[in-house]
């Protein structure tokens, strides 16, 4: 009886040691590429750039390719173990990027002219200044990566190419996948039990005193008045006391940097603009008269659009339905509630247990219901993206100044007229980035979301599969091993995102941005 | 007649006693500064009185009924302007009429008016973040009142701004509160500074360091407008600086 539970506790603390290396080497990585962003111009140039399209990718597309050159490198246990760390940090990594990248370039000047003054080496900067400083960010930030990191460590663990299975010897996402698949539903429950525990266990007794320890030194907490402590478990903004847009955000809608960067852009800008305008479009070109041109590509780009089309409509109508559930759940607690702080603890330990092991069990929810592909769909899409915007909505509060609330108070606003005056207005910050991380995490889920089988268990039954969608266009062409389709599909997503990004978020952001500088 | 009663107020943060046993009056026609260190319950004894915040103990009548909640006769004006960076500066002044059961055109010709007369003109469809501090607190001023309060109360309200921004809107805000189509008929402000006390008001409670009692109320007897050079000036700003440091 208590065997299998046994077995379960040593499946969970296999998957935790991955997390943790993979978790310990995407810090190393972090400040490693962070603080070079941060501190050379050039490598700012390409690197931030290349993060920001890698961190909106699914991610998940890429695996069996990544597979196949690790293993084949690394032959055995060794090699398949590298290949899962390796892709959990490619969940974990961009954002502690951003975080550390942010840090650095929010340091006082003062700060580089005592360096200079004292004549501080690169390795004292590093020991002294640039470390130290990132590091409540990198907490901060960690706890967002631990959370996608359990969401890709279940799907990672075991993975299926067109002519081989590859999977770990121990690991919770196999015991989970396996026992759900054999009907073990009681054991599959006790697996995700354990998960859970695991899940709790480590935000209270790794990251809430690492979190303590670092937020000392936060320079950022020093101007916050209100009481509750909030672990960012969305990207943090910079410390205004009014509501700002991150800097991962910006970027990722072509804003234009912060001041350090202006004098650069006087006279060049326009002429260099007008030279990659150029390049766009002779790439754009090129790009249509090869499709044009090419029967095959031709049908795949048409077959691509249609997947996109109705992946599109999913994901964006699980966006409204997460809207419908966080606007105003959001602004009870902002507004309302005394006990936000703990809300936040409880959502952070809901919204750690991470989609991908509750999959079986949605599956078998809606397997006898018409139309359960999309229903699977929307429910896999809906919890991947509503806690990016809660949390973002919720981080939003430590921004509010308190004569706000008494405004509100003093002057008697209720009900529909504070919605039109003061809610609405006071989260649409948070609202955006939560919106942008969350239909981006959205359709990172889009993989598992369509498509999913168990052909790594062995019988290879297809559990759920939608009639179209991009998520299974790129699963099946995966299966395929068709290349090609696989890598058109990836270029048109990357097009979309950029182009939703340009058209809507920009544009809303351009809006607002004056009004709460 | 007493407009304000302050009765044997008491507050505590935790287990911090903040304010303890504060017992003033305030009659109609009267300015009254309160003035204390900083981090004595200056502020907090303000927001106690607009019904913001509940004491731990007495409570505060207005026209001899008790204080619970924020009450249309009284109203507010903030240190650091507290105006929604997301409203145009006229929808900000309108929001001081959300208690009132007044049409949207009536509230327009009303907020109109009053920038009109506070300088304000042109500025109605701007954004805050667009105005200089002094503009604000003016936006600020506006919005209290508006709804033509019988008490204002004002959280220093001159202490984000420059010294000179600060000295011209005092001038103005004196003006403009004795003018009859202005229906306030007492003000009570919090501030550090001495000499703003003396200048504005005929009465001025002097607070002592946490937990804060009331050392002195001390009545400023000297014509407006008041010239800060004279000898009477200096001594009410001596004496009252010696209570404070003593």
């Amino acid at each position: 009886m208590f065997n299998y539970i046994l077995q379960l506790l040593v499946d969970t603390s296999f998957s935790w040691a991955r997390m943790f290396i993979a978790l310990g080497l995407s810090i190393l990585l972090g400040l490693g590429i962070g603080i070079w962003a941060a501190t050379s111009r050039r490598a700012e140039k390409v690197i931030i750039p290349i993060v920001d399209i890698l961190q909106t990718l699914p991610i998940l597309a890429f695996f069996p390719f990544v597979i196949y050159i690790i293993v084949a490198a690394i032959p055995g246990y060794i090699g398949i173990n590298a290949a899962v760390i390796f892709l959990i940090i490619t969940s974990m990594l961009w954002n502690i990027i951003f975080g550390v990248y942010e840090s650095v370039k929010e340091l006082p000047h003062e700060f580089m002219e005592l360096a200079a003054i004292y004549g501080m080496g690169l390795k004292e900067k590093l020991s002294k200044i640039y470390i130290p400083a990132s590091m409540p960010k990198v907490m901060g930030q960690s706890t967002l990566s631990w959370a996608i990191g359990l969401f890709y460590l279940v799907t990672s663990e075991i993975f299926s190419t067109s002519s081989k299975t590859y999977m770990v010897k121990h690991g919770i996402g196999v015991a989970l996948t396996q026992l759900a698949l054999s009907g073990n539903f009681s054991e599959y429950i006790v697996g995700i039990l354990i998960f859970i525990v695991f899940v709790i266990l480590t935000r209270l007794l790794f990251f809430a005193p690492l979190e303590r320890y670092f937020d000392k030194h936060n320079m950022s907490n020093i101007q916050k008045t209100r009481g509750i402590h909030f672990v960012h478990l969305t990207k943090p903004r910079l410390k205004l006391k009014i509501p700002k847009i991150n800097m991962p955000i910006k970027f990722a809608l072509g804003k234009k940097r912060d001041t350090y960067s202006l004098s650069n852009e006087v006279g060049i800008k326009p002429k260099r603009r007008g030279y990659a305008n150029l390049v766009y479009a002779a790439l754009a070109i090129l790009f249509v008269v090869a499709i044009v041109s090419n029967k095959t590509l031709f049908s795949y780009e048409l077959s691509i659009l249609v997947a996109l089309l109705a992946s599109f409509a999913r994901v964006w109508f699980a966006f409204a339905i997460i809207l419908l559930i966080s606007v105003p759940l959001s602004v009870y607690l902002i507004f309302f509630s005394k006990r936000l702080g703990a809300y936040v603890l409880l959502f952070q330990i809901i919204a750690s247990i991470p989609a991908t092991i509750m999959l079986p069990l949605i599956v078998s929810l809606f397997v006898k219901m018409p139309f359960h592909s999309e229903a699977v769909a929307f429910s896999v899409y809906l919890l991947s993206g509503i806690w990016y915007v809660i949390f973002s909505i919720l981080s939003q509060k430590a921004y509010i100044p308190q004569s706000i609330y008494e405004v509100k108070k003093l002057f008697g606003i209720k009900g529909l007229h504070a919605w039109k005056k003061i809610y609405i207005y006071a989260i649409i910050p948070g609202l955006i980035t939560g919106a942008v991380t969350g239909i981006a995490a959205e359709w990172n889920a889009s993989i598992v979301a369509e498509y999913f089988t168990s052909s790594g268990i062995g019988n290879g039954a297809v559990l759920t599969s939608v009639s179209i969608g991009i998520g299974k266009l790129l699963d099946l062409s995966l299966d395929n091993g068709n290349m090609v389709l696989m890598l058109l599909a990836l270029l048109n997503f990357t097009i979309m995102i950029i182009v939703i990004n340009r058209l809507v978020w920009k544009r809303l952001f351009n809006r607002i941005e004056d009004i709460y500088k | 007649m007493d407009l304000l009663n302050v009765e044997n107020i008491g507050y505590s943060i935790g287990p911090v006693h903040v304010i303890e046993n504060i017992t003033f009056t305030a009659m109609k026609d009267e300015f009254v500064s309160i003035i204390g260190p900083s981090g004595c319950g200056k502020s907090t004894l303000l927001r106690i009185i607009a019904g913001l915040i509940k004491p731990l103990h007495g409570k505060v009548l207005y026209n001899g009924i008790k204080v619970e909640k924020p009450n249309r006769d009284i109203s507010f004006v903030f240190q650091d302007f507290a105006l929604l960076p997301w409203l145009t500066n006229i929808e900000n002044v309108k929001l001081g009429l959300s208690l009132f059961d007044i049409s949207e055109g009536e509230k327009e010709r009303k907020a109109k008016l009053l920038f009109k007369k506070m300088g304000l003109e042109g500025f109605e469809k701007a954004y805050p973040n667009m105005l200089s501090g002094g503009m604000k607190q003016r936006v600020g001023l506006a919005r209290a009142i508006i709804s033509d309060p019988k008490v204002l109360l004002m959280d220093e309200p001159f202490s984000s701004l420059d010294e000179l921004t600060a000295e011209a809107l005092r001038t103005d805000v004196i003006n403009m509160l004795r003018s009859p189509d202005i229906p306030v008929s007492l003000v009570i402000m919090v501030t550090h500074n001495v000499e703003e006390a003396v200048e504005l008001s005929n009465k001025v409670v002097i607070l002592s360091e946490r937990p804060s009692h009331i050392k002195e109320i001390k009545r400023i007897e000297l014509k407006y407008p008041r010239n800060k050079r004279s000898k009477g000036f200096a001594r009410e700003v001596d004496h009252i600086y010696k209570v404070l440091t003593e």
